[in-house]
This record gives C-alpha cells, structure tokens and sequence, in this order.
C-alpha cells in the first residue's frame, strides 16, 4: 500500500482500459453466436428444401420419361410415314394428270375415228379429216395429199391455211419434197422445232400400202408444239383417215358400177306389152 | 346441278360431238341436257325460243359468228346473265380481250382441255 497515487491511477486507468476491451469482446461473441444461430437455422432450411422425393415420384418420373422416348420414336415413325404418304400422294397426282391426259386423246380418238367411219362420201371423210386436223390437233395451215392410183403421184385433196394453199404444189411426185419422202418412206415425220415446216408429216397407211399423207406446215399461235401425245394421236388419226378413204373411194366407185350395171339391166329388160329392141 | 340445260354451238360436227362427250362427264349432265346449233343464228333461235343456262360457242362459223352471237344476246335479247363460253382456235390476248369485252364469260382455246373445259362447265353451273 506504498505505491504512489501516479502509479494507483495508471493501474485504474489499465484495468478501465481491459474492462472496455472485455465489454467489446464480449459483444463481438455475442454478434458471432447470433450469426452462428442464424446459419445453422438456414442450415436446417436449406436441410429441409433437399428432401429426397418419395419413391413413386421417382418412378413416375421415370415412366414419363420413358414415354417420352417412346413418343419421340413414334413422332419420328410417323413423320417418316408422312413423307412417304406424301410422296406417293404427289405421285399419285401426277399419274391422275397422266391419265386424265390419256383419257382425253382417247377421247379424241374416239370421237375422230366415229366421225370419219361414220360417212361414206370422200369429200365428207376430207372435210372431217380437216376439222379433226384444226380443232383436235391445233393445225393451223396443213394439206392432205392424197395418192392417186392411175399416176401414183400425191395429190393434194384438202388444205386450210396459206402455205398449204400456195406455197406448196397441188401434185407432187414420190420422193418430192418432204410430203413426197414421207410417203415414199411411210414413216412420220415430226420437226424438232414448231417453227419448222413443215412441222408434221405423217404418212396415210393401211398396212404396208401409203394412200396418202398429212402434212402440218404451221400449228395454232398459241400451241407452242407438238407433245408426244399429239404425235400419237396424227399416227392413230393416220391409220382411221387412210381406212376412211379408202372405203369411201371403194363405195363410190362400187355404187358407180352398179349404177352402171343397172342402166344395162334396164335397157336389157323388156317392158311388160312391148317388144325388146 | 340436275337439269341444267346447256348449248353446244359449233359447226364442226366432230367438236360437237367432242365436247357433248366431255360435258355428260359432268356430274349431272346427260345427252338430254345439251342441245346443239351449227351456227351462230340457229344459236339465237334456241336461245329465244328455249331457256338455257350455259352456252358453249365457237367463234368462226357460217352464217353468223360466235361474236355477233354472244353481242345479240347482251344486246338484242338484253340477257347479261346468260353464261356463254367461248370455245376457238384463235388464242391471241387480242380475241381473247374482244370476246370477253363483248360480255362472254370465259374463253378456251382450241385444241381445248377438256379437265379446264369441265372445270370450267361446273364453276358456272354451280
């Protein structure tokens, strides 16, 4: 107890100063154990939001995911279906115009063969030859020679436009220009180009023996040539036209003998109450 | 689209005979149905003494052509209603313009298809 005030107030002042420290320390632990409360209590949370799934969620997530798979196989299947159901429906299409085309030169040939057999006059079976030329084929300037028997020489019996009305000759020998080759060949000829002409020469046949030819100098300003069908349809149209005029040259010159043979009969026969002279 | 009543008017006997054949496959069309004219004039006799309610005609043809036949028809008859259709060889813009501005209502083109032709045939028909 002999110490000096100085050194008794230095002491006071010391412990003040650790008293202060312990006050601050303790806080700082009290802080620490509240934060530490507070993280163990996320903990606990963040403990409860990881809960494991009950067992048939699993498996019904497992199912659904397995449908799924199956699903994405079929879609595919099916859009492999699609494609194909599609393609044969185009080509399907494609056929039905096909046939529609088909369906429409038979048609044609139809009503163009009936026509033709179904008169025996020569001048009718040329004028029929003509419209089916204009209307069904699209010929705008054309000529039909026809073979005459005595010269055997092409005559030309029928025409419609100017080149087949000018240009070329009424009378034309075999071999002569590309009508009198075609009839001397007895194959068609079909020009690459519409412009050509002619663009169409097609022989009348009835088998091996030409009567005649068709010959298509210009088509129709807005047919811009001639298919394969057209083609088709003249070498068919050939083979009825050259049968059609032969059968109305055989009538004509048959009912002409008959006619003939009947005047002859006439004068034979002796009038009931007269004389025979 | 029974009884309808249609007019096939063209000269050539083989067009006729064509186009009747491609019009009974219009569903409801039989030979019954159609009557036929050579040209123009005999046309415009069947068109005033009948009722009809489609008319194909072709343009050139004796007597009277398909054009003075549709212009009396719009004019002489006063009928706008009446659909005729022309059906020829010239295919030009200029005779396609000309027909349609003389009050035809549809225009083919020779030699004509005949799936447009029916196409054609059932749109006015109904």
């Amino acid at each position: 107890m002999n110490q000096e005030p100085a050194e008794i107030l230095n002491l006071f002042n010391r412990s003040e100063e650790l008293v202060e420290m312990l006050r601050k320390g303790r806080a700082f632990t009290e802080e620490l154990m509240c934060e530490n409360e507070r993280l163990r209590y996320r903990v606990v949370q963040l403990e409860a939001e990881n809960i494991p799934p009950p067992d048939e969620l699993v498996k019904e997530v497992e199912r659904l995911r397995l449908e799924n798979g199956q699903m994405a196989h079929k879609l595919e299947f099916l859009n492999g279906k699609f494609q194909q159901v599609e393609a044969e429906n185009k080509d399907f299409a494609q056929r039905y115009v096909e046939v529609e085309e088909q369906n429409e030169s038979l048609a044609n040939l139809y009503v163009a063969s009936h026509r033709l057999h179904s008169t025996l006059d020569s001048s009718e079976v040329i004028e029929c030859i003509k419209e089916i030329l204009l209307n069904m084929i699209g010929s705008e300037d054309f000529a039909l020679y026809v073979v005459d028997d005595e010269s055997g020489e092409l005559l030309r019996s029928g025409y419609e436009g100017e080149t087949a009305g000018g240009a070329v000759k009424e009378r034309l020998t075999m071999g002569e220009g590309p009508e009198g080759f075609v009839a001397m060949a007895g194959q068609p000829f079909f020009g690459e180009e519409a412009s050509q002409e002619p663009c169409a020469c097609v022989p009348l046949m009835i088998k091996e023996r030409v009567v005649g030819v068709i010959a298509i100098y210009t088509l129709l300003s807005h047919k811009k040539g001639l298919s394969l069908l057209d083609h088709k349809l003249l070498e068919l149209l050939a083979g009825h036209a050259a049968s059609a005029l032969i059968s109305s040259k055989l009538y004509s010159m048959a009912d002409r003998k008959l006619r003939t043979i009947e005047g002859f009969m006439n004068l034979l026969r002796v009038p009931q109450g007269g004389t025979n002279v | 689209m029974s009884n309808k009543s249609l007019l096939v008017v063209d000269d050539s006997a083989t067009m006729r005979q064509l186009l009747c054949m491609t019009l009974t496959r219009v569903e409801g069309i039989t030979q019954a149905n159609i009557t036929e004219a050579s040209d123009g004039r005999e046309a415009l006799d069947k068109v005033k003494s009948g009722r009809f309610d489609l008319v194909l005609t072709d343009i050139r043809m004796p007597r009277m052509d398909g054009l003075e036949f549709i212009r009396s028809v719009r004019s002489e008859l006063n009928d706008q209603a009446l659909p005729i259709i022309i059906i020829t060889t010239k295919g030009a813009e200029e005779d396609v313009q000309l027909g349609m501005n003389l009050g035809a209502s549809g225009y083919l083109s020779k030699p004509v298809s005949m799936t447009q032709l029916r196409e054609m045939v059932t749109s006015f028909l109904g």
